[in-house]
């Protein structure tokens, strides 16, 4: 080592001016001036490295770089790869080992940056010029059309972020364990920008109205804008969240609007009879005096004494007669709009919600809705017309895409005959069995049960979207609800990798599997504090109008740090299955001793995110990860590093979370059984499903047994999957396999519009390219004039 | 009511190229065609087995 002894004297510019070499080529091709301080500059930045601060010494090493390149190019220009190797030579040979180390790590640091920026350049290459059908990172969302421009905008901006959050945010092993696959940061191109998701109470939201940030909104007073309302705030709030969009107690929130139309509706009636009986000449004033003079407004119940206190003070001017008509033609059309208006209003959400963008026009908010509890006539219409409308479908008898419908079961509202929602809790699995929507949840799962209370639904556990769940409060028990509160980021481990790695090793693949769950904490936690650091005025809804819980305590300019800690940050997992499969030879489906293990596992991660909440005071939680992108990823990656493993990394995919695997044949109610127990210990959310043949609209008994048996196993979030297939061209929807069973085509086949006459369902004459020719059949259910009472679904 | 001004031809065929809609759950969301599915989740898709209602399984 001779790094730091040599003191001769150099004069640098002396030796430029007697330098042959006067340019070199740079990566892009382009010459420039060959810069002998740029050489010296590094050689003595990577002995600084090694403990160097002998600056005249890197320059005399500069000059011998030089003196190489001079000999061995001549008069031919050098690149600055042959300069880079020169230098590395020269330091070698010189005895300047360790600083040559140094240098070789500087020039791989920098050749790894520029990969990353060349391969964003191709990443936007590939966006641009290949369709989503070739590329699969257009179809990382499937929500997303890729091919549209603004969809395409959201790829570029997605991708640039995700390298600039690796590259400059995270930490090294943080950012190499998510590069290499142990882990996944969900949501990374938004690791910066903002949280997940919000359980959005409408009610508080629409008291006094509110603001878009493009204008007021007053409190709106018929159904038809309450549903309008719901659909902005919805679509507002995503805007300033990347995950999906939950109202937790949608019935609860449309009924007073319901209730404002039933008075609108009955003043508006009673003043048309009371001028069509000859009691009036001006009936609007009239009826706004008669019920102004009663004790209670009109509802749709009709049990209150208003319509008696009228019907009291018209006797004192007509006969019974005339005073029974007025009466019942007020009430009986007060219901018969009131009925309209609100399926209407329903039908016209539905529809919204399919229709409406969010994020640059490129995606449609991820909208879910829950209800079933509400046993108010007012918020029993809301839910029967939103079922009603939902299995009519949108405007060609499609099946709707949005919202998730989540229908929360409950006994003694809505599980056993005589339950005041029980007509609804049969219509809900009437429709699913259609539509796939709704999902079910059960508030008497006895994790979610502790929670509620009786006549404050904001204590009943609710889901958003595909399945996070937020109830349990630890930095605030008072404040154990639902709303307002959602998600602020997870991460996902790769549980398969630890166990492939554990070799058969119960030991060792818990140790490693701690040593992730730490290296998920700090993440989560280095996540929190920039999100901490963001103001009210970074999320002008979610916080500005007070959609958070607590946020309407702030001011635009206050952080977000504390009203976020009512959120949860969450570690998530996929692939048990494959997991238990390496470490033991069968799935949880196929063996008691494995589902033992896998219970063991994840009630490891349960504790110590547990732990981590009673250190902190914050909510750390343990999600069923729903994988879209992932599923694919990080087996992608595995078989790369330890080639293809039979039942582990010899699929396209890791299954999901805790879920037997899909291509595993399995009895609906066993499947339900042995998933059940892992719902108790993800309380960051979870979902199981049961896949079923055939249409089950044709059995609705079978399909009530399956939600049935969910319940009684203490499954929280359940769904039953069916095929739901649609021919276009006739208008059929149902299960089609290679031929339309209606109208007998072949996909892509053509059919004579005469076959289509003699079905019956050829009538736009106009049309000859466009697939949908009406269904008569399917309209002729959708009745949507001809709703009966609320009160007999 | 249709407008008879319109006078069908009756050989006229549609529906070329026209495919089928398969609504699918993915991730908790549904999906109107397999198409936008990414790589990995079609596998799973194809690979999706049925559950008996067999309570002995």
């Amino acid at each position: 080592m001779n790094d730091g002894i040599d003191t001769i004297y150099l004069d640098f510019k002396e030796c430029e001016n007697i330098l042959m070499i006067q340019q070199i080529e740079k990566r892009d091709g382009r010459c420039v001036f060959f810069d002998l301080t740029k050489i010296a500059n590094a050689i003595y930045q990577a002995a600084e490295a090694s403990g160097g601060h002998d600056y005249q010494l890197s320059m005399r090493l500069a000059l011998e770089v030089a003196d190489y390149v001079e000999q061995h190019c001549g008069t031919t220009t050098p690149n600055v790869e042959y300069v880079q190797d020169a230098v590395e030579k020269i330091l070698v040979e010189s005895g300047h080992a360790k600083t040559a180390k140094a240098y070789i790590l500087y020039r791989n640091e920098r050749s790894r940056q520029r990969e990353m920026n060349t391969g964003l350049m191709k990443t936007y290459e590939d966006l641009t010029f290949q369709s989503a059908i070739e590329n699969d990172v257009k179809r990382e969302n499937a929500n997303i059309d890729g091919d549209t421009a603004m969809g395409t905008m959201l790829k570029y901006g997605s991708e640039g972020a995700k390298q600039f959050n690796e590259m400059f945010l995270l930490e090294p092993r943080i950012a190499k364990a998510h590069r290499e696959g142990d882990i996944h940061i969900h949501d990374f191109d938004f690791y910066t920008l903002t949280t997940t998701c919000t359980q959005i109470d409408l009610l508080k939201l629409f008291e006094g109205g509110f603001s878009t940030g493009h204008g007021f909104l007053r409190e709106p007073n018929d159904i038809a804008s309450y549903s309008a309302l719901a659909c902005i705030a919805i679509q507002s709030n995503q805007n300033d969240q990347h995950g999906g969009q939950s109202v937790p107690n949608f019935d609860y929130s449309m009924a007073p609007g319901v209730r404002k139309t039933y008075w609108h509706r009955y003043r508006d009636n009673l003043a048309k009879a009371l001028e069509a009986f000859g009691l009036e000449e001006e009936g609007q004033e009239a009826a706004k005096a008669l019920i102004a003079s009663c004790e209670a407004l009109p509802d749709l119940a009709d049990e209150n004494g208003v319509s008696e206190q009228i019907r009291a003070r018209l006797l004192e001017r007509a006969d019974e007669a005339t005073v029974d008509h007025i009466m019942s033609f007020t009430i009986k059309f007060a219901r018969r709009e009131t009925e309209r208006s609100t399926y209407q209003a329903m039908e016209a959400l539905v529809h919204n919600l399919n229709t409406m963008h969010s994020r640059a026009g490129a995606q449609i908010p991820f909208s879910s809705l829950n209800y079933g509890t509400d046993t108010t006539p007012e918020g029993r219409l809301v839910m029967k017309s939103l079922l009603l409308a939902t299995e009519a479908g949108l405007g060609n008898g499609e099946t709707s895409i949005f919202p998730i419908h989540i229908f929360k079961v409950k006994e003694g509202i809505n599980y056993n005959p005589g339950d005041p929602n029980y007509d609804l809790f049969k219509l809900a699995i009437r429709v699913s069995a259609k539509r796939l929507f709704p999902n079910f949840s059960f508030i008497d799962a006895p994790f979610n049960l502790p929670y509620y209370q009786e006549g404050k639904p904001e204590t009943e556990a609710a889901y958003m979207g595909c399945r996070t769940r937020v109830v349990g409060n630890n930095y605030d028990k008072t404040r154990e609800i639902v709303n307002g509160r959602g998600n602020l980021s997870f991460t996902s481990i790769n549980l398969p990798r630890i166990a492939i790695k554990a070799d058969h090793d119960i030991g060792a693949f818990f140790s490693e599997l701690d040593r992730k769950m730490d290296l998920v904490i700090d993440q989560l936690k280095a996540r929190y504090k920039i999100q901490a650091n963001k103001k009210v005025r970074n999320y002008p809804f979610l916080m500005g109008q007070g959609i958070w819980l607590d946020s309407d305590q702030l001011g635009p300019d206050d952080k977000v740090g504390e009203v976020l800690k009512h959120g949860s940050l969450t570690v998530g997992f996929i692939g048990l299955a494959e997991c238990l499969k390496a470490l033991t030879g069968k799935h949880h489906g196929e063996s008691e001793e494995s589902q033992r293990l896998g219970l063991t596992i994840i009630t490891r991660m349960r504790e110590r995110m547990d732990l981590e909440s009673r250190e902190t005071g914050m909510n750390f939680t343990v999600i069923a990860t729903p994988a879209e992108g992932l599923s694919g990823r990080f087996v992608r990656l595995d078989r790369q590093r330890y080639g293809k493993i039979e039942g582990v990394t010899d699929r396209d995919y890791y299954t999901n979370s805790f879920h037997v695997p899909v291509y595993y044949p399995i009895s609906a109610f066993r499947k339900i059984q042995l998933e059940a127990p892992y719902h108790s210990l993800t309380n960051g959310g979870h979902i199981s499903y049961v896949e079923l043949d055939g249409d089950p609209s044709q059995n609705l008994e079978a399909f009530e047994m399956i939600v049935r048996y969910m319940k009684e196993c203490g499954i929280g979030y359940g769904s039953i999957n069916h095929p739901v297939d649609r021919d276009p061209v006739c208008g059929y929807t149902g299960i089609i396999g290679d031929v339309c069973p209606r109208c007998g085509r072949h996909e892509g086949e053509a059919v004579s519009v005469e076959k289509l006459r003699q079905l019956g369902v050829y009538k736009n004459y106009n049309s000859t390219t466009i697939g949908y020719h009406g269904d008569p059949a399917e309209e002729r259910d959708r009745q949507p004039n001809c709703i009966c009472s609320a009160n007999d679904v | 009511m249709q407008k008879e001004k319109n006078i069908v031809n009756q050989e006229e065929m549609v529906g070329e190229g026209v495919g089928f809609e398969r609504i699918r759950r993915i991730t908790g969301y549904l999906v109107g065609t397999l198409d936008r599915f990414n790589n990995a989740k079609r596998a799973e898709e194809h690979d999706r087995v049925k559950h008996s209602l067999n309570k002995q399984a």
